[in-house]
C-alpha cells in the first residue's frame, strides 16, 4: 500500500498526469520502498509536469471549452468592475484637467473595453450559433435556455434597472443603498449570462474550427481588457492620490478592494485565455 | 566513485537508458530500474523514470502495452529503436576516439 507521502507527492501532478501514470508510479514506489528521497524527487519532478504537458496527454478540445467556460465569466466580472468603474468615475464628471492621465485613462477604457466586447462577441458568436442550432434540433430545452441566458439575463436586469430607477429614483437619481443593490444585480446578472455558454458548453462538448477560433478570440480579448484593467488602475490611482476633491466620496480602503478584485479577475482571465488560446494554436 | 566521475556520470541521458534497458524486451517500471542500475549503473528515481516514460511515449519512442496488474510493461518502437542505434553509433565514435587518445597519451589500453 502506498505511503500517504507518495500519495501527496503524486497529486502534485496534473490529472491527465495522475490518470495516466499514477497507479504504475505508486506500484514503482511500492516495489522499490520508495524512501523519502525518491517521494521527494517524484514531488520535484510534478513542476515540468505542469509546464511541458506531454502532448499524447492533451485534450486540446478539453482545454479550450474549461479555458473558455473559465476566462468568459472571469471578463464578465472585470467588465462589471470596469462599468462601475465607469459609472463613478467618467460619468460623475470626474475629470481633473491639470490630471491629464485620468481623462486618457478613461479614453483607453472605454476603447478597450469596447473593443474587447466585440473581439469576443465576434469570435465566439459561431460556436454559440453551432450549438444553438445543435440544441434546437436535439430538443435539448436546457442547453437552449443556457445558451440563450447572455441575451435573457441582461435584457432582465435592464428593465429591472429602468423600473427601479423610475419607482425609486428621485431629482438626484437614486440613494446610494438602491445604487449598491442594482450593483450586485447587475454581476448576478453578468455571472448568470457568462454560466449559461459556460455549462452548456460542458454538457455539449463541441469541437471544431467554431471552438479555435472561440478560444483564440478569447486570447485576443483578454489583451485587449487587460489594456481597460490598467487604465481603471490608473485612473482610480490617480484620483485617490492626487484629486481627493474630485473623488470626495471614495475611500482608499474600498479603492483598495476594488483595485485587488480588478487585477485578480483580470490575471484570471489572462491566464484562463491564454491556455485556451494556446491549446487552439498548438500544432495536432 | 570520486566527485569529479560522479558529476561525469550525471551526461548519462535517462531517456537513453530508458531506451537501451527496453532494446531487448518489454519491461514494467520497476524492471528498468532494476535493469538500469545493475547492468549502467545509475539508479533513476520513480520521478526521473516516468518524466522520461512521458516523454519518450509522446515522441512515439516507447508504447504501453496491455496489462491487467498495477505494473504496465513498456517496449521500444521502431522509431525508438532507430534514435537509439543512432545514438550509440555517435558514443561509440566518441568512446573510440577518447580509448585512442588516452592510449596514445597515458598508454592506457582500455578495458
Amino acid at each position: 500500500m502506498s505511503s500517504p507521502l507518495a500519495r501527496a507527492a503524486l497529486a502534485l501532478y496534473p490529472p491527465s498526469w495522475r490518470a495516466r501514470y499514477g497507479v504504475e508510479v505508486l506500484a514503482l514506489l511500492d516495489d522499490s520502498g520508495g524512501g523519502p528521497a525518491a517521494v521527494a524527487s517524484l514531488a520535484w519532478h510534478a513542476l515540468p509536469a505542469w509546464f511541458y504537458p506531454p502532448r499524447h496527454l492533451h485534450d486540446r478540445p478539453a482545454r479550450m471549452r474549461a479555458s473558455l467556460a473559465t476566462a468568459l465569466m472571469s471578463w464578465s466580472m472585470l467588465a462589471g468592475l470596469g462599468l462601475v468603474f465607469a459609472q463613478l468615475t467618467q460619468l460623475q464628471g470626474l475629470a481633473p484637467a491639470a490630471i491629464p492621465q485620468i481623462p486618457w485613462a478613461y479614453a483607453v477604457f472605454d476603447v478597450a473595453l469596447a473593443a474587447s466586447a466585440l473581439i469576443a462577441g465576434l469570435g465566439g458568436l459561431p460556436l454559440w450559433l453551432l450549438m444553438l442550432r445543435r440544441a434546437w434540433r436535439e430538443q435539448r430545452t436546457r442547453d437552449t435556455v443556457y445558451l440563450l441566458l447572455p441575451v435573457i439575463a441582461p435584457v432582465t436586469y435592464l428593465a429591472g434597472l429602468i423600473v427601479t430607477a423610475r419607482l425609486a429614483g428621485g431629482a438626484s437619481g437614486v440613494s446610494q443603498g438602491w445604487f449598491g443593490v442594482m450593483t450586485l444585480a447587475g454581476f448576478a446578472a453578468a455571472a448568470t449570462a457568462a454560466a449559461g455558454p459556460g455549462l452548456a458548453l460542458r454538457r455539449l462538448q463541441p469541437r471544431g474550427p467554431a471552438l479555435r477560433l472561440a478560444a483564440t478570440a478569447a486570447g485576443a480579448s483578454a489583451v485587449v481588457m487587460a489594456v481597460a484593467a490598467v487604465a481603471i488602475v490608473i485612473a482610480v490611482t490617480s484620483l485617490d492620490l492626487w484629486a481627493r476633491q474630485f473623488a470626495g466620496y471614495h475611500d482608499g480602503t474600498l479603492s483598495g478592494i476594488y483595485l485587488a478584485l480588478v487585477v485578480a479577475t483580470a490575471t484570471v482571465t489572462m491566464v484562463s485565455a491564454t491556455r485556451g488560446t494556446r491549446a487552439a494554436l498548438a500544432q495536432p | 566513485m570520486d566527485g569529479v566521475t560522479d558529476r561525469l556520470d550525471r551526461w548519462a541521458d535517462p531517456p537513453l537508458l530508458v531506451l537501451a534497458s527496453l532494446a531487448d524486451e518489454p519491461k514494467h517500471g520497476y524492471a528498468i530500474t532494476q535493469d538500469v542500475a545493475e547492468t549502467m549503473g545509475v539508479r533513476l528515481s520513480a520521478g526521473t523514470l516516468y518524466a522520461v516514460i512521458a516523454r519518450l511515449e509522446a515522441r512515439g519512442l516507447i508504447e504501453p502495452l496491455e496489462s491487467d496488474d498495477r505494473r504496465r510493461p513498456y517496449r521500444i518502437t521502431m522509431a525508438g529503436a532507430e534514435a537509439l542505434a543512432q545514438q550509440s553509433e555517435r558514443m561509440s565514435k566518441v568512446a573510440s576516439v577518447a580509448r585512442e587518445r588516452l592510449s596514445t597519451r597515458l598508454g592506457w589500453a582500455g578495458a
